[in-house]
């Protein structure tokens, strides 16, 4: 296998843009990266798009605009890890040498799909969404039990939020950018007991892109390309198999197997980007990613460790929690954060000489697996 | 109305008893719901049909407070663990007249889930087990 190296990045804004068709979005953020790569769009050799709600061949749509046609396209879904699914592969078609230079692109437009408004359902005939299932309320039952065996408060929860409402205020890529207090997000409106409207990621649209190259090519584009040393997706095991649901077994296993072929460990991470659809996973994903022990996840939010300024900030970018999350977008977008942050060029919301990074995202309900699927990706310069 | 079981095969009512059917698995031991034509554990086929225990208890539990497809909000779903070892996702009735503890005794009721325009959808449901020794 030959390193790979991303050359370019690029996202829209997240937010409501209901007039916006998902190829548009996607090729915004094409657009993005290829300027930000300084690569011309005939350079692209191939492509993996990621979207979930769109019709058929959005990623052909999304690249026939911004240049790219006549090249191999293939598009994506894997939920809330489809996009980090569309860069596993396009960094697998470099690594193993089958080509030198191709994009991933993550797009959704969830003002404009069928669920708009809804809870995100499991798929028609899915027999717990039939009993009443969907996204938030299977972490509402997670978080639920989490309070109940951790003695974890909602005060406590309700504080990742805060943290990630307030990194998003000086991201100029996020929804929200609106600082909240502790007390805001408990008393927004109830959703799925204890989640309440604040304590979750809302509605968005947005697209993002990414440019790999082998190590070699990039030298060509770049003098700081970032590397690829690992990435991972895996899906979700039988849910009979998972001892306790406040523990993400697959968020666990993935991570392991992207810490082995990084060939580093938790403890050689300067900043992540994750999965906090709802407030109460960031703390739980800590555990999971082996950012701690389990029963230390309060104190490292509580003392800063996770703010950008600590020692291991999580979620810079605001997260899903105040960026938003376009699903099938958002794993493409956590990496562009960290490409960002790794140049020194995230702004306001810079993590200080941040040499390695590390991007988590998990989604996807169906009956009797814990998970559809986690990606995983490690980067560094 | 045409009475409609939810989904074939997912359980019974003998002699007013209602239970889930699941599989046991003669191999490894693995109990599944609902029915399966092999062990999801270890692959074998030789699956016997049981019928699971009826009370189980409280592993966790939500009030859903936006409509899903079938039930108008606020409803209240739950994981139910069985003796046998595994959870059983259901909904959840007479939570409104007993407040929910996680750990508490939960009994199955076979009862209508929803009604559309021509049926009446049957199904499962639990409900706190209460006053009972
Ligand atoms: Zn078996």
């Amino acid at each position: 296998m030959r390193e790979v190296a991303i050359i370019g990045v690029g996202s829209t804004v997240f937010g409501k843009f209901p007039e916006k068709a998902i190829f548009e979005l996607g090729t915004e953020a094409v657009q993005a990266a290829l300027k930000d790569a300084g690569i011309s769009p005939k350079d692209i050799q191939f492509a993996y798009y990621a979207n979930l709600y769109g019709g058929m061949v959005e990623g052909q749509a999304a690249l026939r605009d911004a240049g790219i046609t006549d090249i191999e396209i293939t598009n994506v879904e894997n939920a809330c890890t489809g996009g980090a699914t569309a860069v596993r592969r396009t960094w697998y078609d470099i690594a193993s040498g089958l080509y030198d230079i191709g994009i991933a692109v993550g797009s959704e437009s969830m003002t404009t799909s069928p669920i708009a408004g809804k809870l995100i359902p499991p798929a028609k005939g899915d027999l717990s969404g039939e009993l009443g299932m969907n996204t938030m309320a299977k972490f509402a039952l997670s978080q639920r039990r989490y309070m109940d065996i951790s003695g974890v408060t909602l005060e406590q929860i309700a504080m990742v939020s805060v943290k990630n409402h307030h990194n998003g205020c000086a991201n100029p890529y996020s929804q929200y950018k609106k600082e909240f207090s502790a007390e805001d997000i408990i008393n927004s409106r109830l959703i799925c007991d204890p989640i309440t409207q604040l304590q979750s990621c809302s509605t968005t649209d947005g697209a993002a892109a990414v440019i790999l190259t082998s190590l070699n090519v990039a030298r060509r584009y770049t003098r700081k390309p970032v590397i690829i040393a690992a990435s991972v997706i895996r899906g979700g095991d039988y849910a009979f198999r998972q001892k306790d649901i406040t523990f993400s077994d697959v968020t666990y296993k993935g991570v392991k197997g992207a810490y082995t072929m990084a060939g580093i460990g938790p403890e050689d991470i300067n900043l992540c980007e994750l999965h906090d659809a709802f407030a109460v996973n960031e703390l739980q994903h800590y555990v999971e990613l082996g950012f701690c022990e389990r029963g230390e996840e309060v104190a490292l939010l509580m003392d800063g460790v996770t703010n950008i300024k600590g020692r291991l900030p999580v979620n810079p970018s605001g997260g899903l929690l105040s960026k938003g999350h376009p699903l099938s977008a958002t794993g493409v977008a956590q990496i562009a954060e960290i490409v960002w942050q790794l140049r020194g060029q995230a702004g306001k919301n810079q993590v200080p000489d941040a040499k390695v990074g590390l991007t988590h995202t998990l989604g996807g309900e169906v009956a009797d697996l814990e998970a559809g699927a986690v990606g995983v990706h490690i980067l560094k310069v | 109305m045409t009475k409609v079981l939810f989904q074939k095969g997912l359980f019974e009512e003998t002699q007013g008893e209602p239970a889930l059917i699941g599989s046991k698995c003669g191999s490894c031991g693995q109990v599944l719901f609902p029915v399966k034509s092999v062990c999801l554990n270890c692959m074998s086929a030789d699956l016997e049909s049981i019928r699971l225990r009826r009370d189980g208890i409280l592993y966790t539990y939500t009030t859903v407070y936006m409509a899903s497809e079938h039930f108008p909000p606020p409803y209240t779903v739950g994981w139910i663990e069985l003796p046998e070892g595994i959870r059983i996702f259901s909904q959840i009735r007479g939570w409104q007249e007993n407040p929910l503890k996680i750990g508490m005794d939960m009994r199955l009721y076979i009862e209508t889930l929803w009604r559309d325009e021509d049926n009446e959808v049957i199904g499962y449901v639990f409900k706190p087990v209460i006053g009972e020794t």
